[in-house]
């Protein structure tokens, strides 16, 4: 699958940066994924717990409370203030 | 040995106290830089991110008519003031409430032990100012504003410009202010509106922008204790010097004198 980049940041920092083949979460609207070649995009998200997954398969899980998401050429961003990784 | 070299020795003694007071808060300063400048920068970054997308975002003409971009004609004014958890810091905590006397009187919401103290709230350290404080406080303050409580909001804060200069700035935050450079992004999908965005994005922006403005603010505290201790440090050293010829002489001279005597009596 292809890949793009994609950074999850935080107040406190960068909690993610790098290749990801698809990331899924919560919009306003409801439940939404991300993959490579995503139109230039923004949307608010709501608190949910978000999957990214890794090139090799993987996937990790953040808990967050609301954000923005933005996607605009090869990468997408996602701030937030209230983030932290799913144990 | 007269009364006055006793005297001295005292002085030397409490001088020497003060030197190795000054010296260890320094060093916890010195500790402290490396850590809070990688906060701050962090804290930078994010405030920057949020701003660009705020600017995207409020590129539409549907957004220029929200509550939050609405430049309004009431006077009512709340500061978030951020000073320090302690003292011995040189001008930071007195610069911070120096220009808070130039401004017009406001609601204060102050963060930092000493700005706490001065307005008689609760303490809130600004050393351990977490985002999720930061969140919890921007969405009181998001609220409010949205409810017409008040009709600006600012942040009173130390700017960092470098290890020697730090100046107390006031950043006005709300209504948002679009940059008039600011370039016009057209084809950018609002999912589902810019309207519904809107909201979710200003809590986002002003709890970035409260967290970059307290980690600077302490990257600042710090550096600022770090030079007042290194100057404090350098004046003492000095002192002791000099304290240290005058006691020297005075116990040079009472020796002196006494030889005299014993001479001065032998030859009797």
């Amino acid at each position: 699958m292809k890949e793009f980049t994609f950074l999850l940041s935080s107040p406190d920092g960068e909690l993610f940066r790098g290749e990801v083949t698809m990331i899924s979460l919560r919009g306003t609207e409801g439940s939404l994924a991300i993959m490579a070649g995503h139109i230039p995009f923004l949307t608010a998200v709501v608190p949910c717990d978000c999957t990214i997954t890794l090139e090799n398969g993987t996937e990790k899980v953040a808990e967050l409370d609301g954000g923005l998401l933005t996607v605009s050429g090869t990468e997408a961003t996602l701030l937030s203030s209230g983030v932290k990784w799913k144990e | 040995m007269g009364a006055n070299t006793k005297q001295l020795r005292n002085r030397i003694k409490s001088v020497s106290s003060t030197l190795q007071l000054t010296k260890a808060m320094g060093l916890v300063a010195s500790s402290k830089i490396r850590r809070a400048n990688e906060a701050m920068t962090k804290g930078r970054q994010y405030a920057d991110a949020v701003c660009q997308a705020m600017t995207m975002l409020t590129a539409s003409s549907e957004c220029q008519k929200s509550p939050y971009l609405q430049a309004r004609d009431g006077d009512r004014v709340r500061l978030v003031v951020i000073a320090g958890d302690r003292g011995l810091a040189g001008g930071y905590n007195a610069n911070i409430f120096r220009l808070l006397a130039a401004l017009p009187k406001a609601e204060y919401i102050p963060i930092g032990k000493r700005a706490c103290e001065r307005f008689g709230k609760p303490i809130v350290s600004s050393e351990d100012f977490s985002a999720a404080d930061a969140r919890s406080l921007s969405k009181t303050l998001c609220e409010d504003f949205a409810n017409g409580d008040y009709d600006r909001l600012g942040i009173v804060c130390t700017d960092y410009q470098s290890m020697l200069t730090q100046t107390a700035v006031v950043k006005w935050v709300l209504p948002f202010e679009r940059p008039d450079d600011a370039p016009d992004l057209a084809g950018i999908v609002f999912e589902p509106d810019e309207q519904t965005i809107l909201p979710v994005a200003v809590l986002e922006y002003v709890s970035g922008l409260l967290t970059a403005a307290v980690r600077e603010s302490f990257a600042s505290e710090v550096a600022a204790r770090r030079m007042a201790m290194d100057s404090a440090g350098k004046n003492a050293t000095q002192m002791i010097d000099e304290l240290t010829l005058e006691y020297n002489r005075a116990r040079q001279g009472a020796i002196t004198q006494e030889i005299t005597e014993i001479v001065a009596g032998s030859g009797e």
